[in-house]
């Protein structure tokens, strides 16, 4: 109690740290896992000492991107729907020094932003990006995302899907990032280790989150509002890389992979690249 | 950092002026997309911009051009993206997150003949209203100047990045390929002539700062702080408050609309650039912009050897439209005739509007492809002449 | 473990009912402004101070202050 005799409000020490108070709490629906992963990125930003002087929370649109923009204490960079990667492309090449955490969507990144994000993989832009894959389109209201799974009943599905989904870790090996991996929101401690390691990797560092979303994906596709229900789901649908090599085909099809899938730091990227060819052509 | 400016004269066209104009302006971040007819202008970026420490990226596609290009500018870099017409389609998307977020940067169009790809390497002028008017949801005004000339295009290139700095928005530099493509010369001055306008930085602290002023929303010079500064700034494509959190409230609603609006219309003083040309005694005008007004001007002269009293009239600046301006030529004159690329009716309908039914204001047209002739002008102002 | 629940923030979605291994939480009879029902450490003396209820709660609503070891909740 302080003097006056007003109760001091309590705060997680997070929050307090590097969360925008008068933004809290965040707007994400009772059970989402976005605040997990958010959790999990405060985790690695406070352990790797990243200030909110020196990194910047960029997004787009869609649930990754507003309940993430402008809770950061520090610069937040709110880019249309899909356009993240090439905001977050003319942010690091004006800023090279700073870092940039970017946090993305299903449809942000794989059908609106696809063009962006495959380019910024293969110009291995120094950025980290995480992407909310719920698979489906949350902000909009249910509507189904290029990672729904085949058969699943959305808002735009109602008789169920009939496109396979992308593998957007797939997508960002092929198309040259540096460091690509893929956890459950619940995957605590793998997940704040990746977001480390893609930070400090030079180079695009892409991690999807596997996380619920009880409100659409739950209700639609699942027949569920419970979020313990989704993530009992994920869970079942997710393998480690490891335990998959024991796994026949048919046992495989539909999951999720978990873990790394590359991590080639010595890929030169956009940044350091250009920083080359000024020193080869820069005058005075 | 060099400041880049050759000083010099050249013989160069349009597109490759813009490029010298932008680097004087200090610009040092451009994106774009090859598209005829101002790849050029991507070339020349290409060649000058790592010379002065600039980036220049060949983006994937056109909307990552604008909006990379607005993220710069967000980053400390003053930047610019080039197109035409299908292009600036494209990036329309993008100019509202800078005009929505109160960003300086500058967007070139190189008109060409429309609709859609039209006639890659040849003129029109058929996107006057497209970029006062093709960014979603209205509220907004929006700066465009028009050059004539390859001077012109280096600076109101220049111009272009000082009203951006200045109105805190992208601004247009609405050219054709007429500019774009005609070599002439350029006479490039000592960089201590130029005016260059540089950002403006809060000079108070985080907290006492706003980043969108819409209670003052007539007020230009607003600083710009930048990523990095300290300033925690927030930019978003939602409507937002002066802090930038996003907003469903009416009233930030109504307030954003009138500082976006407002800040320009209020300040035209600062704006109006139009050339005029034996206007004392005319009782006729001829009005066109950009390249067009080469053959206008021309056939303006032969009217008058051949005793008529026509004068002639340009915007400069295309937007804000110089309403007063045209409305002082329609009190004074009993005809009009507005010379334009397009078939529609587009800078016409604009000054048949401004003119308030002081004098009879007339449409020639033409599709593009080719300037008009100046034979083509003089022939309709000696039919028209009364 | 001293655990306290941030009301303002929680909304309501069990996780750390569900999900603490050790049982410490159950639903409470109290309600936030916004209606939502609160959880509340009923079993704290079974704490094992693992931390995952602050790690699964996506709300940044759990409070934990290690009363037996050192060191931070991630490790």
């Amino acid at each position: 109690m302080s003097a006056a005799g007003e109760t001091l409000k309590l705060l997680h020490p997070l929050v307090s740290k590097y969360l925008r108070q008068e933004r809290m709490p965040h707007m994400a629906c009772p059970g989402c896992g976005i605040g997990q992963v958010v959790h999990a990125t405060l985790l690695a930003v406070d352990e790797l000492g990243l200030t909110p002087k020196d990194t910047v929370w960029v997004q787009g649109v869609g649930c990754s991107s507003r309940i993430t923009y402008s809770t950061w204490v520090g610069d937040n960079v709110d880019a249309h729907h899909g356009r993240i990667f090439a905001v977050a492309t003319g942010l690091k090449m004006a800023r090279p020094d700073m870092n940039f955490i970017l946090f993305t969507g299903d449809g942000d990144c794989g059908a609106i932003g696809g063009n962006h994000f495959i380019h910024a993989c293969r110009r291995n832009l120094d950025v980290t990006a995480i992407l909310f894959n719920n698979g489906i389109y949350g902000m909009t209201g249910g509507q189904v995302a290029p990672t729904s799974p085949v058969g699943a009943v959305t808002t735009t599905t109602p008789y169920g899907n009939i496109e396979d989904p992308f593998d957007m870790c797939q997508l960002a090996v092929a198309a040259g990032a540096s460091y690509v991996a893929r956890w459950k929101s619940t995957d605590f401690k793998p997940l704040v280790n990746s977001i480390k390691k893609g930070v400090q990797t030079k180079g695009l560092a892409f991690i999807e989150v596997l996380l619920q979303c009880p409100t659409n994906f739950g209700r639609y596709v699942l027949k569920t509002s419970q979020p313990q229900e989704v993530m009992k789901w994920i869970k079942e649908h997710s393998v480690s890389r490891k335990d998959a090599k024991k796994l026949s085909k048919e046992e495989l099809a539909g999951k999720y992979l978990l873990g790394e899938f590359v991590y080639r730091p010595e890929r030169v990227g956009i940044v350091e690249r250009y920083q080359e060819l000024l020193k080869q052509h820069q005058k005075e | 950092m060099s400041s880049g400016v050759k000083p010099g004269k050249y013989f160069v066209q349009g597109d490759e002026a813009i490029a010298e104009g932008a680097i004087a302006a200090g610009c040092r971040y451009f994106a774009g997309y090859p598209i005829t007819p101002c790849s050029e202008t991507s070339e020349a970026m290409a060649r000058r911009l790592p010379e002065v420490g600039g980036v220049c990226l060949q983006m994937e596609d056109e909307l990552a051009s604008i909006h990379s290009v607005g993220a710069a500018s967000v980053g400390g870099l003053k930047a610019m993206t080039i197109s035409s017409g299908p292009g600036i389609s494209l990036k329309l998307e993008g100019l509202g997150w800078g005009i929505k977020n109160e960003i300086p940067y500058v967007v070139v169009d190189i008109q060409r003949a429309g609709p859609s790809n039209g006639v890659a390497t040849r003129v029109g002028q058929g996107d006057f209203y497209t970029v006062r008017y093709g960014s979603a949801g209205g509220n907004s005004s929006l700066i465009a100047l028009s050059p004539k000339s390859t001077q012109e295009a280096f600076d109101l290139t220049i111009e272009c990045f000082n009203l951006s700095e200045v109105f805190r928005c992208p601004v247009f530099l609405l050219s054709d390929e007429t500019v774009g493509h005609t070599r002439e010369l350029l006479v490039i001055p000592e960089e201590s002539e130029l005016k260059i306008v540089n950002r403006i930085k809060p000079s108070v602290p985080p907290e006492q700062f706003v980043m969108y002023p819409l209670d003052t929303p007539g007020v230009i010079y607003h600083p710009f702080p930048n990523i990095g500064e300290g300033y925690g700034i927030c930019v978003s494509p939602y409507t937002h408050n002066s802090k930038g959190y996003a907003s469903t409230a009416q009233d930030i609603q109504e307030k954003m609309a009138k500082r976006l609006v407002l800040k320009i219309t209020e300040n035209l003083d600062k704006l109006v650039r139009v050339e005029k040309q034996f206007l004392e005694d005319a009782d006729f005008s001829v009005v066109a912009y950009g390249g067009n007004a080469r053959p206008a001007i021309a056939a303006v002269e032969m009217a008058r050897e051949k005793g008529m009293k026509v004068g002639f009239f340009r915007p400069i600046i295309v937007w804000p439209f110089p309403d007063g301006e045209v409305l002082k030529v329609a009190e004074k004159v009993k005809t009009i005739l507005v010379c334009e690329l397009n078939i529609d009716g587009q800078l016409s309908r604009e000054v048949a509007r401004a003119s308030k039914g002081r004098a009879e204001v007339y449409h020639l047209g033409s599709g593009g492809v080719e300037p008009h002739l100046p034979v083509q002008i003089f022939d309709e102002i000696r039919r028209l002449y009364a | 473990m001293a655990i306290t629940i941030i009301k303002d923030f929680c909304k309501g979605c069990g996780f750390c009912i569900t999900y603490c291994p050790k049982k410490v939480y159950d639903l409470s009879d109290e309600m936030n402004k916004k209606g939502y029902r609160l959880p509340c450490p009923a079993r704290a003396e079974e704490c094992t101070e693992c931390g995952l209820c602050d790690l699964y709660c996506p709300d940044f609503a759990i409070l934990l202050e290690k009363t037996k070891k050192k060191g931070s909740i991630h490790k």
